[in-house]
């Protein structure tokens, strides 16, 4: 008996028990795509993040300080922050208009009653190096100047989305837009930074932030800052606390948060989430495991019937065992390549829904997951084989 | 001689309490051609006598020569061999493989020689058409009748052209009309090919057909000759 009949003793056999055969390969298929989508999905959640975090201005420095008795500390903190330029590029006071705002190019009018958040600008102050500390370039024009700030122009820089929002694809450097009744020009567009639009910063318009009281009371109560590099930064963190210790103490609030401490942090919890889920698929791949070995060793006693009647017509041993491995290993591959292939399009489907991006898996855990659960199969395929087959052709008859 | 056994014992738990002696001190002679039966109460030892000179089972003591070849000496592989070439077997409860269909049952030994595919073809229709099966040859077992999957266990017996059939208890499992059918069978075989058969029965009626009979009681031989003698 030669390696081709074993083969079609082996095929033959499987073909017999489709249900098993199917069975066994459902056990092989469900643990192995687990495996591939869970891992390929944390991986890909991981870079996400990492994006993210990325996406944010390296350096960048978060301050906010006031006083409960409503004392001004802006101006002093404000000179301070330029004192600094040992440590920092560029700092900008940041204002945020909370109120309702209404945008008007033309005959278009963009307001909170006719237009959802996802398309409504948002309007900020600040000086002409706000475009530096919240990593904006300028696309189109220019950026605001000193003498925009010195001479109270009335002129606003507008994200890239505001401008396809407001302007379609015209041009809008030198347009006139109003904003809550107060006329402004348009100077220049930032580029794009956030093609999804998730984060709307690119659905800004910036103004000098000495033009606020046009606009009714806007406080300035948070600055930006950003360091020259990443050793400068916890420096500055430290000169502009200990500034603010001495201007405000406990007589009030204040904040400084240097945004790579941000980072660290998330790093950390990749790591958590990285160990977690490779625990959660290290139990997927134990329970897929213990499947395929269940429905392998079920069979144990009907197939010792089935040796015991292939040694009685003349079956040698390693016939036996060469039938019982190919089938094995049929069963097991071909399972574990549908395992593969389900695990790649569960990756693809579920990073496409949730992340937007897929996320391949890796070769060590395709590959890894693979051979594992092949492994299983084949250990626990080969082992009534082994067991029965040195057995004397009536004791495996017997088997019941 | 085909089948030359001396003094062969089959013993279980040796030296211990419970020891048996299924087969104690057997000396059997068949030669080729002949039709035996073997009779005995149950537990006589009679089955143990048909697996031992099957090779499905290796005896205690003893010597076995099966046409001419010491089996006691031979290598698992060789025995395997044996079994395929020299001797076809009949079961009580058939022991076909549930998944596969007649054909493909009575194929079995034939890939199990190495045999090519057109030979065995051939084969294997030959041997249904012998046992009236050849109409359901990819039936599976479950789909066929006690009877029919016996006719086709002798077909899968006979398909490699052993020179001996061993029987243990053919007709056990079936009513007496599909019984009596069966062991026409085995008559014609015999008539036909010259082959030699063995069948083990505890049904007196079923051994009055047989040329000789073997009385087994308690492991020994308490007779050995025609049915007349046996009192059949």
């Amino acid at each position: 008996m030669n390696l081709r009949q074993a083969f079609k003793i082996a095929i033959k056999s499987i073909a017999a028990k489709k249900g098993r055969s199917a069975l066994t390969m459902l056990g092989i298929i469900i643990g192995l795509s687990a495996v591939i989508i869970l891992v390929s999905f944390a991986k890909g959640q991981n870079k996400w993040l990492e994006d993210y975090y990325a996406s944010m201005v390296d350096n960048s420095i978060s301050i906010q300080a006031w006083k409960y008795d409503g004392t001004d500390v802006s101006e002093k903190l404000y000179s301070y922050c330029q004192t600094l330029d040992e440590y920092v590029k560029g700092v900008t006071p940041v204002g945020n208009y909370w109120r309702s705002l209404k945008v008007t190019y033309g005959a278009k009018t963009l307001s909170d009653m006719n237009t959802d958040w996802e398309s409504m600008p948002q309007l900020y102050f600040g000086n002409q190096q706000y475009g530096l500390c919240m990593g904006y370039t300028i696309a189109k024009g220019r950026d605001l100047t000193y003498i925009d700030i010195e001479n109270l122009n009335h002129v606003c820089v507008i994200g890239s989305k505001t401008a396809s929002v407001l302007f379609n694809y015209a041009d809008p450097i030198g347009e006139t837009i109003v904003i809550n009744e107060v006329p402004m020009t348009v100077v220049g567009v930032y580029a794009e930074t956030d093609p999804n639009n998730y984060s709307g910063k690119d659905l800004v318009i910036l103004a000098p932030y000495t033009v606020t009281r046009d606009f009714g009371r806007v406080e300035i109560e948070q600055y930006q800052m950003v360091a020259k590099d990443a050793a400068s930064a916890p420096m500055a963190v430290t000169l502009v606390k200990g500034y603010l210790k001495g201007l405000i103490g406990d007589n009030g609030y204040y904040y400084v948060q240097n945004e790579s401490q941000w980072i660290d942090q998330s790093n950390e919890q990749n790591l958590m989430q990285q160990m977690f889920l490779g625990g959660i698929a290290a139990i997927s791949l134990l329970v897929g495991g213990i499947g395929i070995m269940n429905i392998m060793l079920v069979t144990v006693t009907e197939r010792t019937r089935e040796i015991g009647i292939r040694k009685a017509i003349g079956a040698e041993r390693k016939s036996i065992i060469a039938q019982f491995l190919i089938e094995a290993c049929l069963i097991c591959g071909i399972g574990g390549i549908i395992g593969i292939a389900i695990g790649y399009l569960g990756t693809a489907i579920v990073c496409q829904l949730v992340l937007k991006f897929i996320s391949w898996p890796s070769m060590t855990v395709t590959l890894g997951s693979f051979a594992f659960s092949v492994a299983m199969g084949v250990i626990f395929g080969l082992y009534p084989a082994v067991k029965a087959s040195g057995l004397q052709p009536v004791e495996a008859l017997r088997a019941d | 001689m085909l089948i030359d056994v001396k003094n062969l014992y089959k013993i279980y738990n040796e030296g211990k309490e419970n020891e048996v002696r299924a087969l104690d001190g057997i000396d059997l002679q068949i030669d080729r051609g002949e039709f035996v039966a073997i009779i005995g109460a149950s537990g006589s030892g009679k089955s143990t006598l048909m697996n031992v000179l099957g090779l499905l089972d290796i005896p205690t003591y003893g010597e076995y020569h099966l046409d001419g070849t010491d089996v006691t000496t031979l290598t698992d592989k060789q025995q395997a061999h044996m079994r395929n070439k020299q001797i076809g077997f009949i079961f009580q409860g058939y022991n076909l493989i549930p998944a596969l269909s007649a054909a493909e049952n009575v194929e079995l030994p034939l890939i199990y020689q190495g045999m090519g595919i057109d030979n065995r073809e051939v084969r294997v229709e030959e041997a249904l058409q012998k046992v009236a099966m050849f109409d359901r040859a990819d039936h599976k077992p479950a789909e066929m009748s006690g009877g029919q999957q016996q006719r086709v266990a002798i077909a899968r017996a006979i398909a490699p052209h052993p020179p001996i059939i061993m029987a243990d208890e053919p007709t056990g499992a079936l009513d007496s009309k599909t019984g009596r059918h069966v062991l026409e069978i085995l008559h014609t075989l015999h008539q036909e090919m010259g082959t030699t058969v063995i069948l083990i029965t505890h049904d007196n009626s079923i051994a009055a057909t047989a040329e000789r009979v073997v009385r087994i009681s308690d492991g020994k031989i308490i007779y050995d000759g025609d049915k007349e003698g046996a009192g059949l």
